[in-house]
């Protein structure tokens, strides 16, 4: 494939090439290096920036999590009706109103009692 | 890094400076960097035509070789390392080309210090050259710039290249048949 002896087109393609070979740049060095400065601030940067991000989702999903939803509320309302004995009473005194309307004869505390004995 | 010290041999110079810049030397990474940028820029000049690309590109190579730095394993030359990198750029650039075709190259001839009338023949012969290796298939031209210009084995071009070494021979001779081609009128009588 090479030739032995090379021709003259060989030569001066080997010349002209050759004259290219090397092509030292003033000053590249620090140009090079002021590049690689310039890119570590930035992704000192970057990473601080990515760090500082992920703090503040981390801080608002704790905000957020810690917080009660609605369903939870509602829920934990539910319970603290549902323990309320006074409620419970309220309802009692109410219902038996509504009979002492019904039957002016009855006392309203003997149907409060009558609701209240065991069993009932 | 003083003076003082002896100098080791290019490969084992360029590892322990490696060593150096993955630790986050600087004067290490200047002193690569003024070692090897001459050949990286002729190398990339005879690629892409003109200085001001060739130094851009040669500029990201070193940028690339820092960034590896801390990953780099001294399995290859380092000379074979950064010509690879730079072969990269040379594919993305020469794609990015042709998306935008509008990018002329700009071809010119280097000065030398001969005289008048041969650097007339010198500067012709240099831009015919250069302008016939520009109209080279990318692959071509950059095996006959490794093999002529920056006088790599063969092997170590194929590894450049990640091609089989008959693939890059192919290329080599399929190159000076097309430059002998394309200057012709230079050449009629050799």
């Amino acid at each position: 494939m090479d030739n032995p002896q090379p021709t003259v087109f060989e030569k001066e393609l080997a010349a002209s090439l050759s004259r290219g070979r090397t092509l030292a740049v003033p000053g590249f060095a620090e140009r090079v290096v002021g590049a690689v400065r310039a890119e570590r601030r930035r992704r000192v940067v970057i990473r601080w920036s990515s760090v500082t991000t992920a703090a503040a989702a981390c801080f608002v999903a704790v905000l957020t999590l810690s917080t009660p939803s609605e369903e939870a509320l509602n829920r934990e309302a539910l319970a603290l009706v549902a323990g309320d004995e006074s409620a419970t009473f309220t309802v009692l005194l109410s219902a038996g109103s509504d009979l002492a309307l019904l039957s002016p004869a009855v006392e309203k505390s003997s149907v409060v009692e009558l609701f209240n004995l065991p069993g009932f | 890094m003083s003076a003082d010290e002896i100098p080791l041999p290019d490969d084992e110079e360029d590892k322990r400076l490696m060593g150096l810049v993955a630790a986050g030397d600087d004067d290490a990474l200047r002193l690569l960097v003024h070692r090897h940028h001459p050949r990286l820029v002729g190398y990339l000049r005879g690629e892409v035509g003109s200085q001001a690309t060739a130094e851009e590109l040669a500029m990201e190579v070193f940028i690339r070789l820092h960034r590896a730095a801390a990953r780099w394993r001294p399995d290859a030359k380092l000379t074979t390392y950064l010509i690879h990198i730079a072969h990269n750029l040379v594919l993305n650039e020469w794609r990015r080309r042709t998306r935008k075709p509008t990018t002329a190259l700009e071809f010119t001839a280097e000065p030398g210090d001969l005289t008048q009338r041969s650097a007339r023949r010198v500067a012709e012969l240099d831009e015919a050259f250069q302008r016939a290796i520009a109209q080279l298939p990318p692959e071509q031209r950059t095996a006959i710039l490794l093999v002529v210009q920056q006088e790599l084995p063969y092997e170590e071009i194929a590894e450049i290249m990640g091609a089989p070494v008959s693939s890059v021979k192919t290329w080599i001779h399929r190159a000076r048949g097309r430059l002998r081609e394309l200057l012709k009128d230079f050449y009629e009588k050799d």
